[in-house]
Protein backbone atom coordinates (compact mmCIF):
# COMPACT_ATOMS: atom_id res chain seq x y z
CA UNK A 1 0.00 0.00 0.00
CA UNK A 2 1.17 3.55 -0.57
CA UNK A 3 2.94 5.03 2.46
CA UNK A 4 0.55 7.96 2.81
CA UNK A 5 -2.38 5.58 3.42
CA UNK A 6 -0.71 3.75 6.26
CA UNK A 7 -1.76 4.69 9.77
CA UNK A 8 1.33 5.38 11.86
CA UNK A 9 -0.91 5.90 14.88
CA UNK A 10 -2.03 2.26 15.18
CA UNK A 11 1.25 0.93 16.55
CA UNK A 12 1.54 3.87 18.93
CA UNK A 13 -1.71 2.83 20.57
CA UNK A 14 -0.56 -0.71 21.32
CA UNK A 15 2.81 0.41 22.75
CA UNK A 16 0.98 2.33 25.43
CA UNK A 17 -0.41 -0.88 26.82
CA UNK A 18 3.14 -2.16 27.27
CA UNK A 19 4.25 1.16 28.81
CA UNK A 20 1.49 0.67 31.39
CA UNK A 21 3.39 -2.20 33.05
CA UNK A 22 2.66 -5.89 33.59
CA UNK A 23 -1.12 -5.58 33.41
CA UNK A 24 -0.77 -3.58 30.22
CA UNK A 25 1.61 -6.08 28.65
CA UNK A 26 -1.01 -8.74 29.36
CA UNK A 27 -3.55 -6.68 27.41
CA UNK A 28 -1.15 -6.41 24.46
CA UNK A 29 -0.50 -10.16 24.60
CA UNK A 30 -4.22 -10.85 24.64
CA UNK A 31 -4.72 -8.58 21.63
CA UNK A 32 -2.08 -10.48 19.68
CA UNK A 33 -3.47 -13.83 20.79
CA UNK A 34 -6.94 -12.84 19.59
CA UNK A 35 -5.57 -11.72 16.23
CA UNK A 36 -3.79 -15.05 15.87
CA UNK A 37 -6.80 -17.18 16.74
CA UNK A 38 -9.02 -15.04 14.52
CA UNK A 39 -6.69 -15.68 11.59
CA UNK A 40 -6.64 -19.42 12.35
CA UNK A 41 -10.43 -19.55 12.49
CA UNK A 42 -10.67 -17.66 9.20
CA UNK A 43 -8.31 -20.12 7.51
CA UNK A 44 -10.38 -23.06 8.72
CA UNK A 45 -13.67 -21.63 7.45
CA UNK A 46 -11.95 -20.76 4.15
CA UNK A 47 -10.87 -24.38 3.71
CA UNK A 48 -14.18 -25.99 4.57
CA UNK B 1 -23.85 44.51 19.78
CA UNK B 2 -20.81 43.94 17.60
CA UNK B 3 -17.59 45.79 18.21
CA UNK B 4 -15.84 47.09 15.12
CA UNK B 5 -12.46 45.35 14.97
CA UNK B 6 -9.81 46.79 12.75
CA UNK B 7 -6.97 44.29 13.05
CA UNK B 8 -8.28 40.74 12.65
CA UNK B 9 -6.32 37.67 11.70
CA UNK B 10 -6.55 33.93 12.03
CA UNK B 11 -3.70 32.16 13.78
CA UNK B 12 -2.00 30.27 10.95
CA UNK B 13 -0.91 27.60 13.45
CA UNK B 14 -4.39 26.57 14.58
CA UNK B 15 -5.87 24.88 11.50
CA UNK B 16 -5.05 21.29 12.38
CA UNK B 17 -8.15 20.70 14.46
CA UNK B 18 -11.15 21.79 12.36
CA UNK B 19 -13.39 21.88 15.45
CA UNK B 20 -11.84 25.12 16.67
CA UNK B 21 -9.78 28.03 15.45
CA UNK B 22 -7.81 30.85 17.06
CA UNK B 23 -8.19 34.50 16.01
CA UNK B 24 -6.48 37.70 17.00
CA UNK B 25 -8.57 40.82 17.06
CA UNK B 26 -7.19 44.12 18.32
CA UNK B 27 -4.86 42.48 20.78
CA UNK B 28 -7.43 39.95 21.99
CA UNK B 29 -6.98 36.20 21.57
CA UNK B 30 -10.23 34.44 20.66
CA UNK B 31 -11.11 30.83 19.93
CA UNK B 32 -14.15 29.80 17.93
CA UNK B 33 -15.67 26.38 18.77
CA UNK B 34 -18.01 24.30 16.61
CA UNK B 35 -21.09 22.65 18.17
CA UNK B 36 -19.25 19.58 19.39
CA UNK B 37 -16.25 21.52 20.72
CA UNK B 38 -18.67 23.86 22.48
CA UNK B 39 -20.27 20.88 24.20
CA UNK B 40 -16.82 19.64 25.26
CA UNK B 41 -16.03 23.11 26.62
CA UNK B 42 -19.20 23.16 28.74
CA UNK B 43 -18.38 19.74 30.16
CA UNK B 44 -14.81 20.87 30.80
CA UNK B 45 -15.72 24.03 32.66
CA UNK B 46 -18.19 22.04 34.79
CA UNK B 47 -15.58 19.37 35.60
CA UNK B 48 -13.67 18.98 38.87
CA UNK B 49 -10.20 19.02 37.40
CA UNK B 50 -10.21 21.96 34.99
CA UNK B 51 -11.09 24.99 37.18
CA UNK B 52 -8.23 24.30 39.65
CA UNK B 53 -5.72 24.06 36.78
CA UNK B 54 -7.03 27.34 35.45
CA UNK B 55 -6.84 28.98 38.88
CA UNK B 56 -3.25 27.76 39.35
CA UNK B 57 -2.29 29.32 36.01
CA UNK B 58 -1.26 25.94 34.58
CA UNK B 59 -3.75 26.35 31.75
CA UNK B 60 -3.91 29.72 30.02
CA UNK B 61 -6.63 32.06 31.25
CA UNK B 62 -9.91 31.33 29.42
CA UNK B 63 -13.44 32.63 29.60
CA UNK B 64 -16.51 32.23 27.42
CA UNK B 65 -17.73 35.35 25.66
CA UNK B 66 -20.95 36.05 23.77
CA UNK B 67 -20.43 34.58 20.25
CA UNK B 68 -22.72 37.16 18.63
CA UNK B 69 -20.41 39.95 19.79
CA UNK B 70 -17.56 38.45 17.83
CA UNK B 71 -19.40 37.23 14.74
CA UNK B 72 -17.86 40.01 12.67
CA UNK B 73 -14.40 38.84 13.69
CA UNK B 74 -14.58 35.10 13.87
CA UNK B 75 -17.45 34.44 11.49
CA UNK B 76 -20.96 33.43 12.48
CA UNK B 77 -20.39 29.66 12.24
CA UNK B 78 -19.09 29.15 15.80
CA UNK B 79 -21.33 27.73 18.49
CA UNK B 80 -19.18 29.29 21.21
CA UNK B 81 -16.33 31.75 21.45
CA UNK B 82 -13.63 31.78 24.15
CA UNK B 83 -11.30 34.60 25.07
CA UNK B 84 -7.77 33.66 26.18
CA UNK B 85 -5.11 35.34 28.21
CA UNK B 86 -2.42 36.85 25.99
CA UNK B 87 0.94 35.08 26.16
CA UNK B 88 3.53 37.89 26.45
CA UNK B 89 5.91 36.52 23.79
CA UNK B 90 5.25 33.43 21.67
CA UNK B 91 8.14 30.94 21.45
CA UNK B 92 8.67 27.56 19.84
CA UNK B 93 10.03 24.33 21.38
CA UNK B 94 13.20 24.59 19.30
CA UNK B 95 13.96 27.83 21.14
CA UNK B 96 13.71 26.20 24.57
CA UNK B 97 16.52 24.72 26.61
CA UNK B 98 16.54 21.13 27.86
CA UNK B 99 15.12 22.08 31.26
CA UNK B 100 12.38 24.11 29.59
CA UNK B 101 11.31 21.28 27.30
CA UNK B 102 11.40 18.86 30.25
CA UNK B 103 9.27 21.11 32.47
CA UNK B 104 6.85 21.73 29.60
CA UNK B 105 6.57 17.96 29.08
CA UNK B 106 5.97 17.38 32.80
CA UNK B 107 3.22 19.99 32.85
CA UNK B 108 1.57 18.37 29.84
CA UNK B 109 1.65 14.99 31.57
CA UNK B 110 0.38 16.42 34.86
CA UNK B 111 -2.57 17.99 33.06
CA UNK B 112 -3.26 14.81 31.14
CA UNK B 113 -3.19 12.78 34.38
CA UNK B 114 -5.65 15.17 36.02
CA UNK B 115 -7.86 14.97 32.93
CA UNK B 116 -7.82 11.16 32.73
CA UNK B 117 -8.70 10.85 36.41
CA UNK B 118 -11.77 13.00 35.76
CA UNK B 119 -12.83 11.12 32.62
CA UNK B 120 -11.32 13.53 30.09
CA UNK B 121 -8.34 13.31 27.77
CA UNK B 122 -6.39 15.49 25.33
CA UNK B 123 -6.73 14.95 21.58
CA UNK B 124 -3.04 15.50 21.01
CA UNK B 125 0.28 15.59 22.85
CA UNK B 126 2.33 18.17 21.04
CA UNK B 127 5.01 20.43 22.50
CA UNK B 128 3.23 23.23 20.64
CA UNK B 129 0.41 22.88 23.20
CA UNK B 130 2.63 24.81 25.61
CA UNK B 131 3.89 28.36 25.93
CA UNK B 132 5.63 30.39 28.63
CA UNK B 133 4.81 33.13 31.09
CA UNK B 134 8.41 33.99 31.99
CA UNK B 135 9.88 30.71 33.26
CA UNK B 136 6.44 29.20 33.98
CA UNK B 137 5.09 26.80 31.35
CA UNK B 138 1.42 27.25 30.40
CA UNK B 139 -0.86 24.79 28.59
CA UNK B 140 -2.57 26.80 25.87
CA UNK B 141 -4.58 24.34 23.79
CA UNK B 142 -7.90 24.42 25.61
CA UNK B 143 -9.52 23.04 22.44
CA UNK B 144 -7.59 19.82 22.96
CA UNK B 145 -9.66 18.53 25.89
CA UNK B 146 -12.51 16.10 25.25
CA UNK B 147 -14.37 13.46 27.25
CA UNK B 148 -12.42 10.20 27.23
CA UNK B 149 -13.97 7.06 25.81
CA UNK B 150 -13.36 4.20 28.18
CA UNK B 151 -10.82 1.63 27.11
CA UNK B 152 -8.93 3.93 24.78
CA UNK B 153 -5.26 4.81 25.00
CA UNK B 154 -4.02 8.41 24.73
CA UNK B 155 -4.26 9.64 21.12
CA UNK B 156 -1.43 12.13 21.75
CA UNK B 157 1.23 9.62 22.75
CA UNK B 158 2.97 9.52 19.36
CA UNK B 159 3.12 13.32 19.15
CA UNK B 160 4.38 13.49 22.70
CA UNK B 161 7.21 11.10 21.81
CA UNK B 162 8.08 12.92 18.59
CA UNK B 163 8.03 16.49 19.88
CA UNK B 164 9.01 16.08 23.55
CA UNK B 165 10.27 12.71 24.76
CA UNK B 166 12.61 11.95 21.83
CA UNK B 167 14.23 15.40 21.79
CA UNK B 168 14.85 15.03 25.54
CA UNK B 169 16.34 11.55 25.03
CA UNK B 170 18.71 12.93 22.38
CA UNK B 171 20.21 15.42 24.82
CA UNK B 172 20.02 13.24 27.94
CA UNK B 173 21.45 10.06 26.45
CA UNK B 174 23.59 11.23 23.53
CA UNK B 175 24.55 14.81 24.49
CA UNK B 176 23.11 16.00 21.16
CA UNK B 177 21.30 19.37 21.15
CA UNK B 178 17.69 18.71 20.15
CA UNK B 179 16.84 22.22 18.92
CA UNK B 180 17.93 21.82 15.26
CA UNK B 181 16.00 18.50 15.01
CA UNK B 182 12.76 20.11 16.17
CA UNK B 183 13.26 23.21 14.07
CA UNK B 184 13.67 21.13 10.93
CA UNK B 185 10.54 18.98 11.39
CA UNK B 186 7.30 20.48 12.57
CA UNK B 187 5.98 17.05 13.58
CA UNK B 188 9.12 16.16 15.51
CA UNK B 189 11.39 13.13 15.21
CA UNK B 190 9.74 9.89 13.98
CA UNK B 191 10.46 6.64 15.90
CA UNK B 192 12.27 5.00 13.00
CA UNK B 193 14.83 7.82 12.91
CA UNK B 194 15.36 7.55 16.65
CA UNK B 195 15.78 3.78 16.39
CA UNK B 196 18.78 4.23 14.10
CA UNK B 197 20.50 6.49 16.63
CA UNK B 198 20.10 4.05 19.50
CA UNK B 199 21.88 0.89 18.43
CA UNK B 200 24.16 -1.47 20.39
CA UNK B 201 24.15 -0.97 24.16
CA UNK B 202 22.32 2.33 23.72
CA UNK B 203 19.22 0.24 23.09
CA UNK B 204 19.07 -0.35 26.81
CA UNK B 205 19.17 3.27 28.01
CA UNK B 206 16.14 4.38 30.07
CA UNK B 207 13.03 4.79 27.94
CA UNK B 208 14.69 3.53 24.77
CA UNK B 209 13.56 -0.14 24.64
CA UNK B 210 9.84 0.66 24.77
CA UNK B 211 9.34 4.24 23.59
CA UNK B 212 11.83 3.99 20.73
CA UNK B 213 12.45 0.40 19.60
CA UNK B 214 9.18 -1.27 20.47
CA UNK B 215 7.32 1.82 19.28
CA UNK B 216 9.05 1.80 15.91
CA UNK B 217 8.54 -1.95 15.46
CA UNK B 218 4.85 -1.73 16.42
CA UNK B 219 4.28 1.11 13.98
CA UNK B 220 5.77 -0.89 11.17
CA UNK B 221 3.90 -4.07 12.01
CA UNK B 222 0.55 -2.33 12.43
CA UNK B 223 0.92 0.12 9.59
CA UNK B 224 -1.88 -1.41 7.54
CA UNK B 225 -4.32 -1.64 10.46
CA UNK B 226 -6.60 1.39 10.75
CA UNK B 227 -6.29 2.99 14.18
CA UNK B 228 -10.05 2.74 14.73
CA UNK B 229 -9.82 -1.03 14.37
CA UNK B 230 -6.86 -1.21 16.76
CA UNK B 231 -8.75 0.85 19.35
CA UNK B 232 -11.57 -1.69 19.13
CA UNK B 233 -9.15 -4.61 19.56
CA UNK B 234 -7.50 -2.94 22.56
CA UNK B 235 -10.84 -2.33 24.22
CA UNK B 236 -11.76 -5.95 23.58
CA UNK B 237 -8.51 -7.12 25.16
CA UNK B 238 -9.28 -5.17 28.34
CA UNK B 239 -7.47 -1.86 28.01
CA UNK B 240 -8.79 0.46 30.72
CA UNK B 241 -8.54 3.98 32.06
CA UNK B 242 -6.33 2.66 34.88
CA UNK B 243 -3.88 1.34 32.30
CA UNK B 244 -3.86 4.67 30.47
CA UNK B 245 -3.11 6.37 33.79
CA UNK B 246 -0.38 3.87 34.65
CA UNK B 247 1.28 4.58 31.29
CA UNK B 248 1.20 8.34 31.91
CA UNK B 249 2.66 7.91 35.39
CA UNK B 250 5.52 5.83 34.02
CA UNK B 251 6.31 8.37 31.32
CA UNK B 252 6.31 11.09 33.98
CA UNK B 253 8.76 9.12 36.10
CA UNK B 254 11.04 8.63 33.09
CA UNK B 255 10.96 12.30 32.05
CA UNK B 256 11.60 13.50 35.59
CA UNK B 257 14.78 11.39 35.75
CA UNK B 258 16.31 12.74 32.54
CA UNK B 259 19.29 15.10 32.91
CA UNK B 260 21.03 16.96 30.10
CA UNK B 261 24.43 15.80 28.95
CA UNK B 262 25.73 19.14 27.74
CA UNK B 263 29.16 19.63 26.39
CA UNK B 264 30.72 22.13 28.80
CA UNK B 265 30.79 25.36 26.86
CA UNK B 266 33.21 28.23 26.97
CA UNK B 267 30.35 30.69 27.52
CA UNK B 268 29.13 29.05 30.67
CA UNK B 269 32.12 30.56 32.52
CA UNK B 270 31.91 33.89 30.77
CA UNK B 271 31.19 36.12 33.76
CA UNK B 272 34.18 34.68 35.56
CA UNK B 273 36.58 34.78 32.63
CA UNK B 274 35.51 37.98 30.86
CA UNK B 275 37.75 41.00 30.76
CA UNK B 276 35.65 43.47 32.76
CA UNK B 277 37.15 45.28 35.70
CA UNK B 278 34.88 46.08 38.63
CA UNK B 279 34.90 49.73 37.53
CA UNK B 280 33.85 48.81 33.97
CA UNK B 281 31.04 46.63 35.23
CA UNK B 282 29.72 49.26 37.61
CA UNK B 283 29.78 51.93 34.90
CA UNK B 284 28.05 49.59 32.45
CA UNK B 285 25.31 48.71 34.92
CA UNK B 286 24.70 52.36 35.70
CA UNK B 287 24.47 53.18 32.00
CA UNK B 288 21.98 50.38 31.31
CA UNK B 289 19.87 51.26 34.33
CA UNK B 290 19.61 54.88 33.25
CA UNK B 291 18.59 53.80 29.75
CA UNK B 292 15.85 51.58 31.19
CA UNK B 293 14.40 54.51 33.12
CA UNK B 294 14.89 57.11 30.38
CA UNK B 295 11.23 57.02 29.36
CA UNK B 296 8.24 55.26 30.90
CA UNK B 297 8.67 51.58 31.77
CA UNK B 298 9.32 49.60 28.56
CA UNK B 299 6.68 46.96 27.85
CA UNK B 300 9.03 44.54 26.11
CA UNK B 301 12.82 44.37 26.36
CA UNK B 302 14.93 42.12 24.14
CA UNK B 303 18.34 41.22 25.58
CA UNK B 304 20.45 39.92 22.68
CA UNK B 305 23.39 37.72 23.66
CA UNK B 306 22.12 37.54 27.24
CA UNK B 307 24.64 35.02 28.62
CA UNK B 308 23.95 34.60 32.36
CA UNK B 309 21.14 37.16 32.21
CA UNK B 310 22.77 39.81 34.42
CA UNK B 311 21.30 42.62 32.31
CA UNK B 312 18.03 40.82 31.56
CA UNK B 313 17.39 40.68 35.32
CA UNK B 314 18.30 44.32 35.66
CA UNK B 315 15.83 45.10 32.87
CA UNK B 316 13.12 43.03 34.57
CA UNK B 317 13.13 45.51 37.46
CA UNK B 318 11.81 48.17 35.12
CA UNK B 319 10.17 46.39 32.19
CA UNK B 320 6.90 44.54 31.72
CA UNK B 321 8.59 41.54 30.10
CA UNK B 322 12.12 40.60 29.06
CA UNK B 323 13.09 38.09 26.38
CA UNK B 324 16.70 36.98 26.90
CA UNK B 325 18.15 35.56 23.69
CA UNK B 326 21.30 33.46 23.75
CA UNK B 327 22.79 31.04 21.24
CA UNK B 328 24.30 28.53 23.62
CA UNK B 329 21.75 25.91 24.81
CA UNK B 330 23.79 25.00 27.90
CA UNK B 331 24.00 28.66 28.96
CA UNK B 332 20.26 29.12 28.45
CA UNK B 333 19.60 26.01 30.51
CA UNK B 334 21.60 27.43 33.42
CA UNK B 335 19.88 30.76 33.07
CA UNK B 336 16.46 29.06 33.10
CA UNK B 337 17.31 27.13 36.27
CA UNK B 338 18.66 30.27 37.97
CA UNK B 339 15.59 32.32 37.04
CA UNK B 340 13.28 29.63 38.38
CA UNK B 341 15.26 29.40 41.61
CA UNK B 342 14.87 33.17 42.06
CA UNK B 343 11.18 33.07 41.13
CA UNK B 344 11.91 35.70 38.52
CA UNK B 345 8.64 35.70 36.59
CA UNK B 346 9.25 38.31 33.94
CA UNK B 347 12.22 36.94 31.99
CA UNK B 348 11.82 34.42 29.18
CA UNK B 349 15.16 32.85 28.18
CA UNK B 350 15.39 31.53 24.61
CA UNK B 351 17.96 29.61 22.56
CA UNK B 352 18.52 31.54 19.35
CA UNK B 353 21.46 32.32 17.10
CA UNK B 354 21.23 35.93 15.97
CA UNK B 355 23.11 35.02 12.81
CA UNK B 356 20.58 32.25 12.10
CA UNK B 357 17.32 33.13 13.88
CA UNK B 358 14.27 30.83 13.68
CA UNK B 359 12.72 31.04 10.22
CA UNK B 360 9.01 30.50 9.62
CA UNK B 361 8.06 26.82 9.82
CA UNK B 362 5.31 24.33 9.06
CA UNK B 363 2.66 24.74 6.41
CA UNK B 364 3.63 27.49 3.93
CA UNK B 365 6.30 28.56 6.36
CA UNK B 366 3.75 30.46 8.44
CA UNK B 367 2.37 27.86 10.83
CA UNK B 368 5.26 28.67 13.19
CA UNK B 369 6.12 32.34 12.97
CA UNK B 370 9.68 33.43 12.27
CA UNK B 371 11.44 35.10 15.20
CA UNK B 372 11.68 38.46 13.47
CA UNK B 373 7.89 38.64 12.97
CA UNK B 374 6.97 37.92 16.59
CA UNK B 375 7.17 41.40 17.91
CA UNK B 376 9.60 44.27 18.15
CA UNK B 377 10.78 45.64 21.46
CA UNK B 378 10.47 48.98 23.19
CA UNK B 379 14.07 48.56 24.25
CA UNK B 380 16.83 46.36 22.84
CA UNK B 381 19.99 45.51 24.78
CA UNK B 382 22.94 44.46 22.61
CA UNK B 383 25.78 44.37 25.10
CA UNK B 384 29.14 42.98 24.02
CA UNK B 385 27.56 41.04 21.16
CA UNK B 386 28.24 43.21 18.08
CA UNK B 387 31.81 41.92 17.76
CA UNK B 388 30.51 38.34 17.72
CA UNK B 389 28.33 39.09 14.73
CA UNK B 390 30.68 41.47 12.87
CA UNK B 391 33.93 39.60 13.43
CA UNK B 392 32.85 36.13 14.52
CA UNK B 393 30.24 35.70 11.81
CA UNK B 394 31.48 38.15 9.15
CA UNK B 395 28.23 40.19 9.12
CA UNK B 396 28.98 43.64 7.68
CA UNK B 397 28.89 46.22 10.48
CA UNK B 398 26.19 48.27 8.72
CA UNK B 399 23.95 45.22 8.61
CA UNK B 400 24.51 44.47 12.28
CA UNK B 401 23.36 48.02 13.07
CA UNK B 402 20.31 47.51 10.82
CA UNK B 403 19.46 44.22 12.53
CA UNK B 404 19.59 45.81 15.98
CA UNK B 405 17.60 48.87 14.93
CA UNK B 406 14.97 46.68 13.22
CA UNK B 407 14.47 44.74 16.45
CA UNK B 408 13.18 47.98 18.04
CA UNK B 409 9.76 49.49 17.56
CA UNK B 410 9.86 52.85 15.80
CA UNK B 411 10.77 55.31 18.53
CA UNK B 412 12.13 52.50 20.70
CA UNK B 413 15.54 52.54 22.37
CA UNK B 414 18.68 50.69 21.47
CA UNK B 415 21.38 50.21 24.11
CA UNK B 416 24.49 48.89 22.46
CA UNK B 417 28.06 48.26 23.56
CA UNK B 418 30.80 48.49 20.95
CA UNK B 419 33.95 46.55 21.78
CA UNK B 420 36.97 48.25 20.18
CA UNK B 421 39.33 46.19 18.03
CA UNK B 422 42.11 46.67 20.64
CA UNK B 423 40.02 45.07 23.39
CA UNK B 424 41.41 41.67 24.43
CA UNK B 425 38.12 39.89 23.59
CA UNK B 426 37.87 41.48 20.14
CA UNK B 427 41.55 40.74 19.55
CA UNK B 428 40.90 37.09 20.27
CA UNK B 429 38.16 36.96 17.65
CA UNK B 430 40.27 38.90 15.14
CA UNK B 431 43.17 36.48 15.64
CA UNK B 432 41.01 33.74 14.08
CA UNK B 433 40.54 35.71 10.88
CA UNK B 434 42.94 36.76 8.09
CA UNK B 435 44.63 40.08 9.02
CA UNK B 436 42.94 43.16 7.58
CA UNK B 437 39.64 41.42 6.85
CA UNK B 438 37.55 43.99 8.73
CA UNK B 439 38.87 47.47 7.98
CA UNK B 440 35.44 48.94 8.91
CA UNK B 441 35.42 47.50 12.39
CA UNK B 442 36.34 50.80 14.13
CA UNK B 443 34.63 52.91 16.82
CA UNK B 444 34.28 55.94 14.52
CA UNK B 445 32.67 53.87 11.76
CA UNK B 446 30.29 52.25 14.24
CA UNK B 447 29.32 55.69 15.59
CA UNK B 448 28.69 56.93 12.05
CA UNK B 449 26.50 53.94 11.11
CA UNK B 450 24.53 54.19 14.34
CA UNK B 451 23.91 57.92 13.84
CA UNK B 452 22.60 57.18 10.33
CA UNK B 453 19.85 54.93 11.75
CA UNK B 454 19.18 56.46 15.17
CA UNK B 455 19.38 59.57 17.26
CA UNK B 456 22.15 58.98 19.80
CA UNK B 457 21.09 60.28 23.21
CA UNK B 458 24.03 59.30 25.34
CA UNK B 459 27.43 57.68 25.07
CA UNK B 460 29.99 56.61 27.63
CA UNK B 461 33.49 55.18 27.38
CA UNK B 462 34.02 52.48 29.97
CA UNK B 463 36.98 53.21 32.29
CA UNK B 464 39.03 50.41 30.67
CA UNK B 465 39.12 52.51 27.51
CA UNK B 466 38.26 49.76 25.00
CA UNK B 467 34.46 49.76 25.09
CA UNK B 468 31.85 52.38 24.24
CA UNK B 469 28.19 52.30 25.28
CA UNK B 470 25.44 54.04 23.33
CA UNK B 471 21.83 54.82 24.07
CA UNK B 472 19.93 55.71 20.91
CA UNK B 473 16.35 56.26 19.77
CA UNK B 474 15.51 54.37 16.60
CA UNK B 475 14.17 56.38 13.71
CA UNK B 476 14.40 59.52 15.83
C1 LIG C 1 30.56 38.79 25.60
S1 LIG C 1 29.05 37.97 26.07
C2 LIG C 1 28.04 39.32 26.62
C3 LIG C 1 27.01 38.93 27.65
C4 LIG C 1 26.14 40.06 28.17
N1 LIG C 1 25.34 40.66 27.12
C5 LIG C 1 27.00 41.11 28.84
O1 LIG C 1 27.11 42.21 28.30
O2 LIG C 1 27.54 40.83 29.90
C6 LIG C 1 28.39 37.56 24.50
C7 LIG C 1 27.22 36.57 24.58
O3 LIG C 1 26.61 36.59 23.31
C8 LIG C 1 26.35 35.28 22.90
N2 LIG C 1 26.38 35.26 21.45
C9 LIG C 1 27.45 35.33 20.64
N3 LIG C 1 27.07 35.24 19.36
C10 LIG C 1 25.73 35.09 19.36
C11 LIG C 1 24.76 34.91 18.35
N4 LIG C 1 25.10 34.84 17.06
N5 LIG C 1 23.46 34.77 18.70
C12 LIG C 1 23.10 34.82 20.00
N6 LIG C 1 23.97 34.97 21.00
C13 LIG C 1 25.28 35.10 20.69
C14 LIG C 1 27.44 34.44 23.51
O4 LIG C 1 27.05 33.08 23.63
C15 LIG C 1 27.65 35.15 24.83
O5 LIG C 1 26.87 34.58 25.86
Amino acid sequence: MHLAYLDAGSGSLIVQAVVGGVAGAAVAAKLYWRRLTARYRRQRTDRS
Amino acid sequence: MTIPHTDVRTDPGSFRDPANRVFYADGEVLRGLDARAARDWRALSASDFFPPLLAAGKVCGTEAVEPARFAAVAGAQWAAVLRHERIPFVSHPYEWSFGMLRDAALLHLEILRAALTAGFTTKDGSAYNLQWRGVEPVFIDVGSFEPARDGEPWAGYRQFCQTMLYPLLLTAHLGVDFQPWLRAQVDGIPPEQMRRLFTGVRRLLPGVPTHVHLHSAMQQRNADAASGEVREQLRGAGFSRELALAAVRRIERLVRRLRPRHVRSHWADYQRTCSYSAADRAAKERFVELALTAAGPPRLVLDLGANDGRYARLAARYAGYVVAVEQDPAVVDELYAALRADEQRRVLPLVLDLADPSPGGGWRGVERAAFATRGRADLVLALAVVHHLAIGRNVPLAQVVDQLADACLPGGRLVVEFVHPEDPMARRLLANKPAGLFPDYRPDEFARLLAARCRVERRVELPGGTRTLYQAVVGG
